[in-house]
């Protein structure tokens, strides 16, 4: 790794603080994303539909910012739609016991066709600059929020019910606990996370543009799953995938010499290993036991 | 009716009302758009060639994932299955000659769908790694790797896209008749014998007995004798397998030649196709003409100025209302909550 970096300062002038800090934007959504999936599967509620949140934040938050031109009003509005998409799982997966994939899979299907209609039919709108805040207070708030997760899980009692009601719906149902409720509770917060993730990624790019989440709601449920479901490991695989993504986007174009490895290599990388630790030792009893169950 | 509760029709309704006012913020009127839709696609010759052209594949995708929903797995891998089958599917038609290539090419595909599936049921069988995320991996992982393949040692040099060459016609699959309104492709017969063949094993024969009773309860599968492992291992590389076919028809029959994001995102069609179809493998056949259908219509709709996003938003409604109907979650039938 060092050999690596020292080859990219002295060949290409690029200053580790280029690297630390196009990591830093390239990871804080995903970091954010897959904490946002954290709640979601620790209550025992799958997932898949983080992809689909992700982008229709991202749309408000660009489409509402440059119309009201007011950053506030922008990013409620994207965390808003990603709440509301979020109790719309909630509603499916639990008060209509529709299987949590088909759900998520709808629901990403919803997102990419509603994101796309409103950026077709606004395309004036959607080339004026959205109002934004300033993008380090995300990176912040992915670190914060992964630290507020730790405690929570580690030290209080709304922490542990997630934690009970992920693991055995039906045990903490005789222990007086409603699955139902605390489930609620947990997806309006995976709401509100992947609507700032969605938001960074608006203000990342500047302006929304349709599929600019390009997987990356995949890619963090893959840090989640390498973290294994716990906030700090998990924070630290997406801060990999951050930086294997953005050494790739530096590295785009440049003569490296033997180093030269094809971008689509290091785009494949946060899936290949991914999909080399379920294959290896961390496939097994790492997932919360009530994961899918009603 | 077990199915037919307020909150399904309540839900029923809510969907209508989001696909009407999707066509609304799109700036269409509801009943002009229908009328596009049944002048243009429905009622002529050109529009039904072009449905029967989008079903092939559907059929097959949506065949694939039966077949693995039925050992209870959510084959969400279709998509990467396919374009894997796709590519060694293209190689060989345009490196293969004459008498064998058109079989080979196919059985390529084949092949290619089954390996790409094969340890998704190898991690679900030994790991227990669901097979949601791995198939999701896999999907991602083959196109990328597939595009760097057919921008690099497979690009065709004298083209500007990442693509491999065209076929050569003696590799084309052809059509039933090049005259008249049989001017269909052959690769429509081999998709709806697939679907039918499917029936068949599933419905008919032993293994197709085995893989049902491990759907249903793999635990009580096992204690009847069945190796529930093997099942699942061979049912998901089956599955794969079909998707693979759809690739290699995909290749030979319609595009001619493999690119760069080769599938405009089957893989929920397929999920789709497959759920509406119910419990019986001859419902793939009029889900998929429905998804075929609604896909034809679309893109006749843009023509005039409607988005495409449209068929995203129907095709989801059109799902979750589907399974709020059908797929419920079982083990909560009858219990207090």
């Amino acid at each position: 790794m060092d050999q690596i970096l020292n080859l990219l300062a002295s060949t290409s002038g690029i200053s580790i603080t280029t690297l630390l800090l196009s990591t830093l934007a390239y990871s804080s959504p995903l970091i954010l994303c897959a904490l946002g999936g954290l709640f979601s599967e620790r209550s025992g509620v799958i997932n898949i539909g983080l992809e689909g949140k992700m982008l229709a934040a991202a749309c408000a938050t660009a489409f509402v910012g440059a119309a009201s031109q007011n950053p506030v009003v922008g990013l409620s509005a994207g965390i808003g739609i990603a709440i509301l998409l979020s109790l719309l799982h909630w509603i499916l997966t639990q008060v209509y016991q529709i299987d949590h994939i088909i759900s998520g899979m709808g629901i990403n299907a919803l997102a990419l066709g509603g994101t796309s209609l409103v950026s077709k039919t606004f395309v004036e709108l959607g080339g004026k600059d959205a109002a934004i805040f300033p993008r380090e207070l995300y990176y912040l708030a992915a670190w914060v929020a992964a630290a507020a997760i730790w405690y929570l899980f580690r030290s209080t009692r709304p922490g542990l019910r997630i934690f009970a009601v992920g693991n055995d719906p039906d045990k903490s149902r005789q222990m007086g606990l409603k699955p139902l409720g605390i489930r609620l509770q947990s997806l309006v917060m995976t709401g509100v996370l992947t609507g700032l993730a969605g938001a960074l990624i608006a203000t990342n790019a500047g302006r929304f543009s349709d599929e600019m989440t390009s997987g990356r709601g995949y890619i963090a449920l893959a840090a989640l799953i390498l973290g294994g479901w716990k906030p700090w490991p998990t924070l630290l695989a997406a801060l990999a995938f951050g930086f294997f993504g953005s050494l790739q986007l530096i590295l785009q174009g440049r003569d490296l010499g033997g180093l030269a490895v094809p971008g689509e290599f290091w785009q494949a990388l946060p899936y290949l290993i991914t999909l080399i630790a379920l294959a290896g030792m961390l496939g097994r009893n790492r997932a919360p036991a009530g994961l899918g169950q009603p | 009716m077990r199915f037919l509760g307020w909150r399904q029709i309540l839900l029923a309704l809510a969907g209508f009302g989001l696909i009407v006012a999707a066509l609304l913020i799109a700036g269409a009127v509801p009943a002009e758009a229908i009328q596009t839709v049944v002048e243009r696609a429905l009622t002529r010759p050109a529009g039904w060639r072009n449905i029967i052209k989008e079903a092939t594949p559907l059929l097959l995708l949506g065949c694939s994932v039966f077949i693995a929903l039925k050992v209870g797995l959510f084959n969400i891998g279709a998509d990467g299955q396919f374009v894997i089958g796709a590519v060694c599917s293209a190689v060989v038609a345009l490196n293969v000659p004459a008498p064998i290539n058109i079989p080979l090419a196919i059985l390529a595909g084949i092949v290619g769908g089954c390996l790409w599936a094969y340890p998704v049921g190898l991690i679900k069988a030994y790991r227990g790694g669901h097979e949601v995320i791995t198939t999701i991996m896999l999907n991602n992982i083959a196109g990328f790797l597939t595009f760097y393949l057919v921008s690099g040692v497979l690009k065709d040099p004298k083209s500007q896209q990442p693509s491999t060459a065209y076929i050569s016609d003696l590799s084309k699959l052809p059509n039933i008749l090049e005259n008249g309104p049989l001017r269909i492709n052959f690769a429509i017969i081999i998709a709806i014998l697939v679907v039918i063949a499917t029936w068949f094993f599933l419905k008919k024969t032993t293994v197709g007995y085995e893989i049902a009773a491990t759907g249903e309860n793999p635990n009580v599968a096992k204690f009847s004798g069945i190796n529930v492992n093997r099942i699942m291992i061979r049912t998901m590389t089956a599955s794969g397998g079909v998707a693979g076919l759809a690739g290699a028809l995909q290749v030979l029959a319609y595009e001619h030649r493999f690119y760069g994001n080769f599938s405009p995102g089957y893989g929920f069609d397929a999920l789709g196709v497959a759920l509406l179809a119910g419990g019986n493998p001859l419902g793939i056949l009029a889900s998929g003409t429905l998804f075929a259908t609604i896909a034809e219509s679309t893109n006749v709709l843009s023509r005039t100025g409607v988005p495409k996003g449209l068929s995203f938003i129907l095709l989801g409604v059109l799902v979750i209302v589907f399974a709020a109907f059908r797929y419920r979650k079982e083990a909560n039938r009858g219990s207090d909550s």
